[in-house]
């Protein structure tokens, strides 16, 4: 006899619970994104305006620098994903499918290095960068990604400790060198990997706060981020947020990223997965 | 391998490393040194940096200074991100295991305010504490609650607001992703064994999963406690600006003012040092414990 199922009712109720909660923010910048400013300070509050107001989102593309900073934040991750895809992989693939003299030292320093907060090394890369008369450029937050980033050589080298030295082996007595064993036999089986630092790069990108903050003040080379935080005022009162347009801005700003999730969350779980544990 | 060629070897694999190597250089080890040398300066970026011993030092730990200061909020900043982070995630972590339909729809709400830039996060929670016209306290209000805490506006309260937001941080989300996996690799023959001998929901979780997810919960923590010091200054910075009263004033917020509002490079550097110090030690922690249970080869 099947018993009414209680167990899966109680269940669902509190994942839907937490699904509620945690979905929440995203909720709230979405109704006060359709808001008159009145209505943000309407009290008590309503969970949705009588009438939502779609011109906040025209008023922000047509109106603010919204496509520019978009423009910024692109090229940021355009050039820091192909930088640090072609830079880490090539980094990560010595350490796992060579032997040389200092591998599992230098693999230590790179796991070690994975660990220091960009803040402790940001003063001295701001005082090489202003040498160089690269402040106020998208320069020092492009370049760097050309040199290899310790998280992602990490994950490229987990990957590539599975592809089998033998296939390498086979490759070299057809002829090939370690470049050629490289490009043509390793980076095509790597694919998966690939695509996982891609999205990892480009939400990490898509996010970032402090290297603009501190290399960008003109703003029409702000990413997203720190235009976002410039913010909308009250025309002739600068002391004054306008709410609404602020949260039309955030809602096109979480757009993206959960589109990318939609698409790519098999990849971003095996990336995540990665760094935690291997058996 | 003859001698010639594990020399050829060698170099191959070492131009493999050079874009590392370089990056390591100018961007990694090479600024930790330059950090530490100009931590004993006094220089605006103006005029040529000065000598000046240990003094900032001396500064940084003299009673009622900025940096002790920053300390104990980034004391305070990582026991709360540590402690929020690791329960929020293991709590949703254990709900994703339920054996039912649409745990990818569940997941996907669960882990889609982690993908959220911090600047949008803190743009809606600043609304969503407000005194006056928050649907927080508006909630509370509601429930009977009558003395309403000023959220961002008090010593205390921001505390708990900044462990509330935590919840929504991508370290969170990316811990659920990780105890998620940790919970599928539970031998499933142990949990129809703890069937047969009847045991309920909360014994099978203590005796049967419990042992296999107290590694990962260590890793996590200390994990966390290491990105802790990362991720402060993006949730911090854009939510409380390090108030009240400089109250939420983390340490690389307090390296961010000297350097960046003050132009006091020598000091700034200091912190980074001191900073970079702190992370060691929980690092080399770090290196101790998941040497233990993480088999990187």
């Amino acid at each position: 006899m099947k018993t009414f199922p209680w167990l899966k009712i109680l269940q669902y109720s509190i994942l839907l619970l937490v699904a509620a909660f945690m979905m929440f923010p995203v909720f709230w910048i979405f109704s006060n994104s359709l808001r008159t400013l009145p209505g943000i300070s309407h009290f008590p509050p309503r969970l949705f305006p009588e009438t939502p107001q779609f011109s906040n989102y025209v008023y922000v593309l047509r109106n603010s620098n919204f496509l520019l900073y978009f423009r910024n934040t692109m090229i940021l991750i355009v050039a820091n994903t192909v930088g640090t895809l072609i830079s880490s992989s090539m980094v990560a693939y010595p350490l796992a499918q060579m032997e040389f003299r200092g591998r599992k030292f230098f693999f230590a320093l790179i796991l070690a290095t994975m660990m220091v907060p960009a803040v402790t090394t940001i003063i001295p890369q701001f005082i090489i960068f202003r040498e160089l008369g690269w402040l106020d450029s998208l320069w020092p937050m492009i370049v760097p990604g050309f040199f290899a980033f310790p998280y992602n050589v990490f994950l490229f080298r987990q990957f590539f400790m599975t592809i089998p030295k033998s296939l390498g082996e086979a490759a070299k007595i057809d002829g090939c060198n370690q470049w050629q064993v490289f490009s043509i036999v390793v980076v095509p089986l790597a694919k998966p990997v690939f695509i996982t630092i891609g999205v990892l790069s480009a939400i990490w990108w898509w996010n970032e706060l402090f290297q603009p903050l501190i290399y960008v003040q003109a703003n029409h080379l702000r990413p997203l981020t720190t235009g976002a935080l410039a913010g909308f005022r009250v025309h002739g009162s600068p002391h004054m947020v306008q709410w609404n347009l602020q949260m039309a801005m955030a809602m096109l700003m979480i757009i993206p990223p959960m589109i990318l999730y939609l698409v790519a969350s098999r990849y971003i779980v095996q990336g995540i997965k990665a760094t935690g544990l291997k058996e | 391998m003859n001698r010639a060629e594990r020399m050829k070897n060698n170099l191959a694999a070492y131009g493999f490393l050079s874009p590392w190597f370089i990056g390591f250089l100018l961007f990694t080890g090479g600024p930790i040194i330059a950090s530490l040398v100009l931590s004993l300066t006094r220089w605006n970026l103006l005029s040529p940096p000065e000598f000046i011993g240990f003094r900032n030092y001396i500064t940084m730990f003299s009673p009622g200074s900025g940096f002790l200061n920053s300390l104990r909020a980034t004391l305070i900043y990582t026991v709360i991100s540590v402690v929020v982070s690791v329960t929020a995630s293991l709590f949703m972590a254990t709900l994703l295991n339920f054996r039912l339909k649409f745990m990818g729809f569940f997941q996907f709400c669960f882990f889609i305010p982690a993908v959220m830039p911090s600047v949008a996060l803190a743009f809606v929670f600043q609304l969503i504490f407000n005194q006056h016209l928050g649907i927080l306290n508006y909630g509370l209000s509601v429930i009977g609650i009558a003395a309403q805490p000023n959220w961002l506006n008090d010593t205390f309260w921001v505390w708990v607001s900044l462990g509330i937001v935590t919840i929504f941080t991508y370290s969170t989300g990316q811990m659920m992703l990780i105890f998620n996996a940790a919970f599928k690799d539970v031998p499933q023959h142990l949990y129809e064994a703890a069937d047969i001998e009847g045991a309920n929901y909360v014994q099978r979780f203590w005796h049967v999963t419990m042992p296999y997810i107290s590694p990962i919960i260590l890793f996590n923590v200390v994990v966390g406690t290491v990105n802790s010091f990362n991720t402060a200054f993006s949730i911090v910075f854009p939510l409380t600006g390090g108030g009240p009263a400089n109250e939420t004033t983390v340490l690389s917020l307090e390296l961010y003012n000297s350097a960046f509002r003050m132009f006091n490079m020598g000091m700034a550097s200091a912190i980074a040092t001191v900073l970079f110090i702190i992370v060691a030690t929980v690092g080399a922690i770090q290196f101790r414990v998941s040497k233990k249970l993480v088999h990187y080869d």
